[in-house]
C-alpha cells in the first residue's frame, strides 16, 4: 500500500496526459468545433480533483506509513506538474 | 548443521555448493557474479568497438570535402557507433553492474532467476555479435540509431542492413527485459531480513525505478520494431503513407521508447553517485526521502516528454505546449538529486580521491547538458536546433555526463571489489584530465557548429561555411578523449596486475557489498545479516567477518542446496526460503535456439523461424524439470531462531510476482499495439474509402465465450488446488476452450481481407494474432500446470504452477476482449474526416 501511495499521483497524472492527448487528438480529428476546449478543461480539472486530496497532508492522528514523506511530496510533485503541463488546454490553439 | 565449521570450513561447504567449475564447465554458470562481471566486460569491449568507430567519425569530418569514408560507409559507421553505444553498451553495462551488485547490496546470495541471467547474456552476446558482424560484412545498419521510416523501409533499404538492426537490437533487448524483470522482483523481495524499503541503499531504490521504467518503456520499441520488421519481410503496411500507414507512427513508438530511455540510463549512474557521494563526504546522503521522490517523478516524468523528439514534424500547438512543458519541468526532479549531492559535500568533511574526480567532471559535464535540454525544450529554440550539431552536443553532454562520467567514478570506487586490489593512481590523474579536456574541446565546439548550421548525419562538407576549424578542434578533441579512454584501460589491467591487496571496505564506506571477501566468493554471504539500521549507514568492516562466520541467518550448507531469503515486500520480515536453481546448459541452449530463430528471419529463411520459436520454447518448458518439491516441508529453520515456509509453499513467491511483471511488460506492449491501430485510424492519411476488416460476428463471439471461460476455469483450478478432479477437470477444459479460441482467431484472421493492401486490415491481422498467440500460451500454461500435477509437484500448498496458469489465462481472456474490440473499431464506418 505505501508503494501504491508513493506512485499514485503519478499515475494519475499520466492517466490525465494520455487522456488529454488522444482526446485532443479525437476532438481535431472529427470536428469537435466549440466542444473541444471546454471538454479538454473539463478532464483538466478532473484530472486535478485527486492530485488536490493527494497532495494534502496527513489528518492529524491518522498512521503515518513508512513511505508517508516520500509519497506525500511525489503527490505535490504530480499535482504540479499536473497543473503546468496540463494549463495549455485553457489557452493554446487545439489543431494547429 | 549442529557442529558449526571454521569460517574457512563454511566456506569450502558453501563454495563447493555455488561455485562454477573451470574449463567448458563455465559455459554453464548462472552466479550472477560471473555474469555481471561477463556483461561488463562484453559492454566495455563494445564500447571500445563505438570509441573506434567515432575516431572514424571524426578523422571523415576534421577537414572538409573529405573522401575518406564515403557517404555509404559513414552512414554505416555513424549508425552502429549509436547503435553501439546506446543497445550494446550503455544499457548492458548498467544491467551487468546491478546483476553484479544489487545482491551484494542487499545482503542475498543471487538474483531471483540466475537461469534467466545467464540466458539474458547469451541473447546480449549472440545479438551484439550479429549487429558487428553484419558492420564487418559491410551490411551495417545505415539509417541512424533511430531508423526512421520511410528511408528504413523496404523501398528505400532493400538490403539487409535495416533487418540487422531490427533483429539484432529486438535479440539484445531480451536481455535487457529478461534483467528488468529480475532486478524488480529481487529488489522487492529478496533483500536481507530487516531491511525494510525504507532502509535499502538509495542505489536499490534507483534501480528499483530504472527496472520498472525498463518493464514499461521496452515494449513500445519491441513492438515497433517487430511492426517495421514485418512490413519489410511480409509487405504488412504499418508504416507506409501511401497504403493506410503512417511514418510517424514509427517516431511515437521510438520515442515512447527512446526519451524515457536517457533517463533509463542516467538514473542507475545517479544511484552509484548516490552511494559514492556520502562514502567520500563522510556524512549520510542529505534528503534521502526527497531523493526517492525525485527519482518517482523523474521517472514518470520521462514518459511525458517523447515528443519533444518530433518538435517539427507538424503538430497542434496544444500538443507542443504539453510536450514542452514536461520537458523543461522534468529538470526540477534532476535539480532536486543535484542539489543533495551537493548539500551532501557542501555539509561533509570531502576527501578527494580519484572516483570524486570523475563525480567533478560528472558536475561540470551534465549540468551543462542539463541546460542545454531545457533550451532544447522551448519549441521555437528546438526548431531552430532541430538536426543540427547542437543536439548532437547536447546528448553528448547528456549521456557522456549522466552515464560516462558517473561510470568511470562507479569503476574508481567498485574495481577494487572485483579485483581485489586497490588501484595504483599513477595513470588515473592524466587520464582523467585527458577525458575531460578532450571531451570538453570535442563536443563544446558542436555547439557552436551547430549553431552555425551544420546539420547532423552529414558525411563532408565544403569549405567555405565557417565550420572547419571548429570541426578540426572538435577531432582532435576526441583523439585526446580517446587517449584518456586507453589510460583508464591501462589502468584497469595494472590494478588487476600489480595492486595492492586488501582485507575488506578499503573506502570507509557504509554498504554491505564491501561486506563480503574480496573478490567476492560464489555464494556472496556465508550468513546473511540481519539489518536494523539504514543499509548505508552499515559498517561492513565489523559485520563482514561476523557473517564470514556463519553468524547470521542460513549460516550454514544444507542437503547441497543453493539457499537464500525472501522477505516481505515492504517490512523485510524473512518469509520464504529460496533454493535457486544449480548452474545448468540449458540457458546457452535456449539463446542459441531464440539466436536460430532471429537468423532465420535474417536470412529470410521464413519456414525455418517457426522451428526456432518452437524449439525456444520446448527448452524453456524443460527448465523446471527438476525443480520444486514434490512433499509439503513446511517452515524451515533459516537460523536465528526462525523458521519460514519454502518459496513453492508460499502464495505470493518471486516466481508469481515475475510473471505479474512480465504481463505488465506484455501488457504494454498490448497497449502499444491498440495504440497504433487508434492512431492510424485517427491521423494517418487513406483511411476514408478503404474497406473495412470482415470480421465474422459469430467466430469472435465464440472466442470471447472461449477465452473467457478458459480463464474461468483455470481460476476455478487455481482455487481448489487439493481437489484432483475439479483441478484436473479445469484445467484441461481451459487448455481445450483456449484452443479453441486460437483456432476461432486464425479462422478470423484469414477473412480479414488482404493484410498487405491496407493499414485497415493488417492492423486486425496482428491484433487477432497476437490474441492467438496468447491463447496458445495460456492452454500450454494449463498443460504445464497438468504436468506437473500429475508429477506431484502441485499440492494445496504448492500451488504456483496454478496461479500460473491463471494468470496467463486471465490475460489472454482479457486481450481476445480487447482485440476484438479494436477490430470492430476498426471496422466501424468512423474514419476520420
Amino acid at each position: 500500500m505505501p508503494l501504491v501511495r508513493l506512485v499514485a499521483g503519478f499515475v494519475i497524472w499520466s492517466a490525465g496526459f494520455v487522456v488529454l492527448y488522444a482526446v485532443q487528438a479525437l476532438g481535431c480529428a472529427y470536428g469537435w468545433g466549440d466542444w473541444h476546449r471546454p471538454v479538454l478543461v473539463g478532464l483538466y480539472l478532473l484530472a486535478l480533483a485527486p492530485l488536490f486530496w493527494l497532495a494534502l497532508p496527513a489528518r492529524a492522528g491518522a498512521a503515518e506509513g513508512p513511505l508517508h514523506f516520500a509519497a506525500l511530496w511525489a503527490n505535490r510533485a504530480a499535482l504540479l506538474a499536473a497543473v503546468l503541463i496540463f494549463m495549455p488546454v485553457t489557452f493554446a490553439s487545439l489543431c494547429v | 548443521m549442529s557442529q558449526t565449521p571454521s569460517p574457512i570450513g563454511l566456506h569450502k561447504q558453501l563454495d563447493a555448493i555455488w561455485r562454477t567449475p573451470p574449463g567448458l564447465a563455465r559455459l554453464s554458470s548462472v552466479n550472477h557474479t560471473i555474469l555481471g562481471k561477463r556483461f561488463m566486460a562484453m559492454a566495455l569491449l563494445f564500447f571500445a568497438i563505438g570509441g573506434l568507430l567515432s575516431m572514424l567519425i571524426r578523422a571523415q569530418l576534421a577537414t572538409p570535402n573529405s573522401a575518406f569514408l564515403g557517404p555509404d560507409i559513414y552512414n554505416q559507421i555513424f549508425t552502429m557507433h549509436g547503435t553501439v553505444m546506446m543497445f550494446l553498451f550503455a544499457i548492458p553495462m548498467f544491467e551487468g553492474f546491478a546483476i553484479y551488485m544489487l545482491p551484494k547490496l542487499l545482503g542475498a546470495r543471487d538474483l531471483a532467476f540466475p537461469r534467466l541471467t545467464a540466458y539474458g547474456f547469451w541473447c546480449y552476446l549472440f545479438g551484439g555479435s550479429i549487429l558487428i558482424i553484419a558492420m564487418l560484412a559491410g551490411v551495417a545498419p545505415n539509417g541512424g540509431w533511430f531508423m526512421y521510416t520511410p528511408l528504413s523501409s523496404k523501398p528505400y533499404t532493400p538490403g539487409i542492413n535495416a533487418d540487422v538492426w531490427l533483429l539484432g537490437i529486438t535479440f539484445v533487448e531480451i536481455s535487457a527485459v529478461t534483467a528488468a524483470i529480475e532486478l524488480f522482483v529481487t529488489i522487492l523481495k529478496m533483500r536481507a531480513p530487516g531491511m525494510a524499503l525504507t532502509r535499502m541503499p538509495l542505489f536499490a531504490w534507483y534501480m528499483l525505478v530504472t527496472a520498472g521504467m525498463m518493464i514499461i518503456g521496452f515494449p513500445p520499441l519491441i513492438l515497433g520494431s517487430i511492426l517495421l520488421e514485418m512490413e519489410r519481410a511480409f509487405d504488412l503496411p504499418f508504416f507506409d503513407p501511401t497504403r493506410g500507414g503512417d511514418p510517424l507512427l514509427w517516431q511515437h513508438l521510438f520515442w515512447l521508447f527512446g526519451h524515457p530511455e536517457v533517463y533509463i540510463i542516467f538514473l542507475p549512474a545517479a544511484g552509484a553517485l548516490s552511494t559514492i557521494i556520502p562514502v567520500f563526504a563522510q556524512r549520510p546522503i542529505l534528503g534521502y526521502r526527497a531523493i526517492v521522490a525525485a527519482i518517482v517523478a523523474m521517472a514518470f516524468l520521462s514518459f511525458g516528454l517523447w515528443v519533444h523528439h518530433m518538435f517539427t514534424v507538424g503538430i497542434p500547438h496544444l500538443a507542443l505546449a504539453f510536450f514542452s512543458a514536461a520537458s523543461a519541468l522534468v529538470a526540477i526532479p534532476t535539480a532536486v538529486q543535484i542539489f543533495a549531492w551537493i548539500g551532501t559535500l557542501a555539509s561533509g568533511k570531502p576527501r578527494w580521491d580519484i572516483p570524486m574526480l570523475y563525480v567533478f567532471g560528472f558536475f561540470l559535464v551534465f549540468v551543462c547538458g542539463g541546460l542545454t535540454g531545457v533550451m532544447l525544450a522551448m519549441v521555437p529554440f528546438n526548431t531552430q536546433a532541430h538536426d543540427s550539431y547542437f543536439v548532437v552536443a547536447h546528448l553528448h553532454y547528456v549521456l557522456v555526463g549522466g552515464f560516462v562520467f558517473p561510470m568511470l567514478a562507479a569503476i574508481y570506487y567498485w574495481l577494487p571489489h572485483i579485483s581485489g586490489r586497490q588501484s595504483l593512481y599513477r595513470l588515473s590523474i592524466p587520464a582523467f584530465w585527458l577525458i575531460l579536456i578532450g571531451f570538453n574541446l570535442t563536443f563544446f565546439l558542436m555547439h557552436l557548429t551547430g549553431l552555425m548550421g551544420m546539420p547532423r548525419r552529414i558525411s563532408t562538407y565544403p569549405s567555405n561555411w565557417g565550420w572547419d576549424w571548429l570541426n578540426l578542434l572538435s577531432s582532435v578533441g576526441g583523439f585526446i578523449l580517446t587517449m584518456g579512454f586507453a589510460l583508464v584501460l591501462a589502468d584497469m589491467v595494472l590494478q588487476f596486475r600489480f595492486g595492492a591487496r586488501f582485507r575488506r571496505d578499503p573506502w570507509q564506506s557504509g554498504t554491505l557489498e564491501w561486506a563480503t571477501a574480496t573478490p567476492p566468493p560464489s555464494y556472496n554471504f556465508a550468513a546473511i545479516p540481519h539489518i536494523d539500521t539504514r543499509a548505508d549507514q552499515l559498517r561492513p568492516a565489523r559485520i563482514g567477518p561476523t557473517l564470514a562466520g556463519g553468524d547470521g541467518y542460513l549460516g550454514f550448507a544444507r542437503n547441497g542446496e543453493q539457499e537464500t531469503l525472501a522477505v516481505d515486500m515492504m517490512s523485510g520480515d524473512a518469509e520464504q526460503l529460496i533454493v535457486l536453481p544449480r548452474r545448468s546448459y540449458l540457458p546457452l541452449w535456449t539463446a542459441m535456439a531464440t539466436a536460430s530463430f532471429f537468423l532465420a528471419l535474417l536470412f529470410k529463411l521464413y519456414w525455418l523461424a517457426p522451428f526456432g520459436a518452437l524449439a525456444t520454447l520446448v527448452l524453456f518448458l524443460c527448465w523446471p524439470i527438476g525443480l520444486g518439491s514434490k512433499s509439503d516441508r513446511g517452515p524451515i529453520d533459516i537460523g536465528r531462531g526462525l523458521a519460514v515456509p519454502p518459496d513453492v509453499e508460499a502464495p505470493d513467491n518471486v516466481t508469481v510476482l515475475a510473471n505479474r511483471t512480465a504481463l505488465v511488460m506484455n501488457g504494454t506492449l498490448f497497449t502499444s499495439l491498440l495504440f497504433g491501430g487508434l492512431f492510424l485510424l485517427v491521423i494517418a492519411p487513406g483511411w476514408q474509402g478503404s474497406s473495412a476488416p470482415a470480421l465474422p460476428l459469430w467466430a469472435g463471439a465464440l472466442a470471447v465465450v472461449a477465452s473467457l471461460s478458459a480463464a474461468g476455469a483455470s481460476a476455478m483450478a487455481a482455487h481448489r488446488p487439493g481437489s484432483v478432479l475439479p483441478l484436473r477437470a479445469g484445467l484441461v477444459a481451459a487448455i481445450a476452450l483456449q484452443v479453441l479460441a486460437l483456432t476461432l482467431m486464425a479462422l478470423s484472421m484469414g477473412t480479414l481481407g488482404d493484410p498487405t493492401g491496407h493499414a485497415r486490415q493488417a492492423v486486425p491481422f496482428v491484433t487477432l494474432g497476437y490474441a492467438a498467440l496468447h491463447c496458445g500460451l495460456g492452454a500450454i500454461m494449463a498443460a504445464h500446470a497438468l504436468w506437473r500435477h500429475a508429477q506431484g509437484y502441485v499440492s494445496a500448498h504448492r500451488r504456483t504452477e496454478l496461479v500460473l496458469a491463471r494468470l496467463w489465462n486471465g490475460y489472454a481472456g482479457g486481450v481476445v476482449v480487447l482485440a476484438l474490440g479494436l477490430v470492430a473499431l476498426l471496422g466501424l464506418n468512423g474514419v476520420a474526416p
